[in-house]
């Protein structure tokens, strides 16, 4: 049974980069969403929060095109009238760790056609550097990339995800693995870049400590949307012990930036 | 066209006894074909654990060949299409259904064997050629089956060359691949094509058996040597063609007048055993 979303075909919290409308994912039988209408504002940081089960990644997925859904989602085309690029960080690689390949090499794979055998052109080599740098994993080139602790892993990954100059970053989950002085290093670094870059963010979460000083944009899901919009309206007391139970209600609305923006300084709250 | 120049080239090249004989000259040119390309496919089989894949299409050998006297067919042409059918079959499977990967194999896998023993059983005559299939013969290889190898050689090479990035890509992770704008789809049927034609004429050389060694042990062995992906590459290719034409010249000796296909399979395991004692010198975890 569809229903239609409230706000229609429009973004109520400014231009849409991304538009889900009436979404619903089954696998198996199982409904895993339910009717998402949400959006990500053009430009911002959008964090999807949700206990575990909620259907956060699902959702991802199926903006990635890789799971079927019902309903729509629409892409805001890049000026050129195109479908965006976009980076993708996804939450683990699950790949043999023990598999013999260089942090460089990882770049330089979805940068040059020769084969990695040939060994690496002097532009690529030099631009998978840059990126690296860009994420402050420059140290790392040529460790094996099975030998990487989570926090290098995901530095890693952002950087190919940079590599594809996107106009939309896809995050599943980026501080999961990593401690909490390592999850603050990495949103001041994703801060650092959408402002420098102007990439707008879509990421998954389930550290709300993070999010609340990070995210412009909030989406709280439990299979069904539970609220949508400012981390300060929306992270209530109320919907947090709807969505995750009873004590959840402990995150300190006061203690968040007023316009929800400023990561830097939440991340040196300590 | 006559591959007459070539055959009397490799006496010159390497002047023993046992090459003089042409079906020896067949079966080394067969064999340098046929092992750099094993090697190369075997990297990412290993990488991305395929073994029991290639393994299903080795086994569909047998179906190939019932099929061929079923419909009166050269089984030389059944066998690579029959392949070819069920390594695209796999996945495409695979692709659309959200069974995993090894129990979609093991359903393909048992259903062509059966297939294969049950057609076969009904004639007796063909018993006699099952062991050829499950130990291979490549002494018998013609001028036919040769440039038939060395077509795919080049077009294999070509596919390694134009994807081998993209495969790392999409064996790391697929979403990945496709979020980033790598025809993911596309890769996996050419590989899954390729591998399907490679493991058909590897059962012509070392038999339904032995396939799968032929394609994991070199790299394998390439794992514990090298550091880099580029460095497995090639330590893979230089194992799996030492010891394809080591295995070649012990097995006509005399003293050893073995099967080629295990001597070329116990061969590749020496580079095997002596990579691991080298990694484990390194104080490293054995692959």
């Amino acid at each position: 049974m569809a229903h239609t979303c409230m706000h229609g075909h429009t973004c109520p919290h400014g231009e849409a980069a991304v538009l889900f409308q009436n979404v619903s994912v089954e696998i198996g039988g199982v409904g895993i969403l339910e009717n998402i209408c949400a959006c990500a504002p053009l430009g911002g940081s959008t964090a999807i929060v949700g206990p575990n089960g909620a259907g956060k990644t699902t959702l991802l997925l199926t903006l990635l095109g890789q799971l079927p859904y019902t309903g729509t989602i629409r892409i805001a085309p890049n000026a050129d009238g195109r479908a965006p690029r976009i980076g993708y960080v996804p939450q683990r690689l699950s790949f043999d760790r023990g598999m013999p390949l260089t942090v460089l090499e990882f770049m330089a794979m979805g940068l040059q056609r020769m084969p990695l055998w040939f060994g690496f052109g002097s532009a690529h080599r030099g631009r998978a550097r840059e990126l690296l740098a860009a994420v402050k994993a420059d140290a790392l080139e040529g460790r094996r990339l099975g030998a990487l602790s989570g926090g290098e892993m995901q530095r890693v990954l952002l950087a190919l995800a940079l590599q594809q100059d996107p106009e939309l970053l896809v995050l599943d989950e980026p501080a999961a693995g990593v401690d909490f002085q390592g999850g603050n290093v990495f949103c001041e670094l994703l801060e650092g870049l959408r402002k420098e870059r102007g990439f707008t963010q879509l990421m998954v979460s389930h550290d709300l400590a993070t999010v609340t000083h990070h995210a412009t944009h909030v989406i709280c899901l439990n299979r069904r949307l539970a609220a949508e919009g400012p981390p300060k309206e929306v992270l209530t007391p109320e919907t947090l012990t709807a969505i995750f139970g009873i004590h959840m209600g402990l995150v300190d609305r006061r203690a968040m930036p007023a316009d929800g923006a400023r990561c830097s300084d939440g991340c040196r709250t300590k | 066209m006559s591959l007459d120049a070539l055959y009397e080239l490799i006496p010159r090249i390497l002047p023993l006894e046992c090459l003089k004989a042409r079906f020896m000259q067949q079966a080394l040119v067969g064999l340098l074909l046929l092992a750099p390309m094993a090697a190369a496919m075997g990297v990412q089989v290993v990488n991305f654990r395929m073994a029991f894949f290639s393994d299903a299409i080795s086994h569909s050998a047998f179906a190939g060949v019932a099929l061929g006297l079923l419909a009166a067919v050269d089984p030389r042409w059944t066998m690579p299409a029959f392949a070819l059918l069920v390594g695209l079959g796999i996945v495409m499977l695979q692709r659309r259904t959200t069974l995993s990967s090894d129990t979609i194999i093991g359903v393909c896998f048992s259903a062509v064997i059966a297939f294969g023993l049950a057609v076969v059983s009904r004639d007796r005559s063909v018993t006699r050629d099952l062991q050829r299939f499950l130990y291979g013969d490549i002494l018998t290889i013609g001028d036919t089956e040769i440039l038939c190898l060395g077509g795919l050689f080049v077009v294999l090479m070509l596919f390694q060359f134009w994807g081998y990035n993209r495969m790392l890509y999409i064996g790391l992770n697929p979403a990945l691949a496709q979020a980033h704008r790598v025809r993911v789809a596309f890769y996996q049927y050419a590989f899954a094509a390729l591998l399907s034609l490679v493991v058909i004429f590897a059962v012509w050389a070392v038999g339904v058996l032995l396939v799968t060694a032929l394609l994991i042990v070199p790299a394998a062995a390439a794992r514990n040597f090298s550091h880099s992906a580029g460095g497995m590459f090639w330590w893979a290719l230089l194992i799996g063609v030492a010891s394809a034409v080591t295995g070649l010249l012990v097995s006509a000796q005399d003293w050893a007048c073995t099967a080629t296909g295990a001597t070329i399979v116990l061969v590749a395991f020496g580079w095997f055993v002596l990579s691991a004692a080298v990694a484990l010198l390194r104080g490293e975890r054995v692959a």
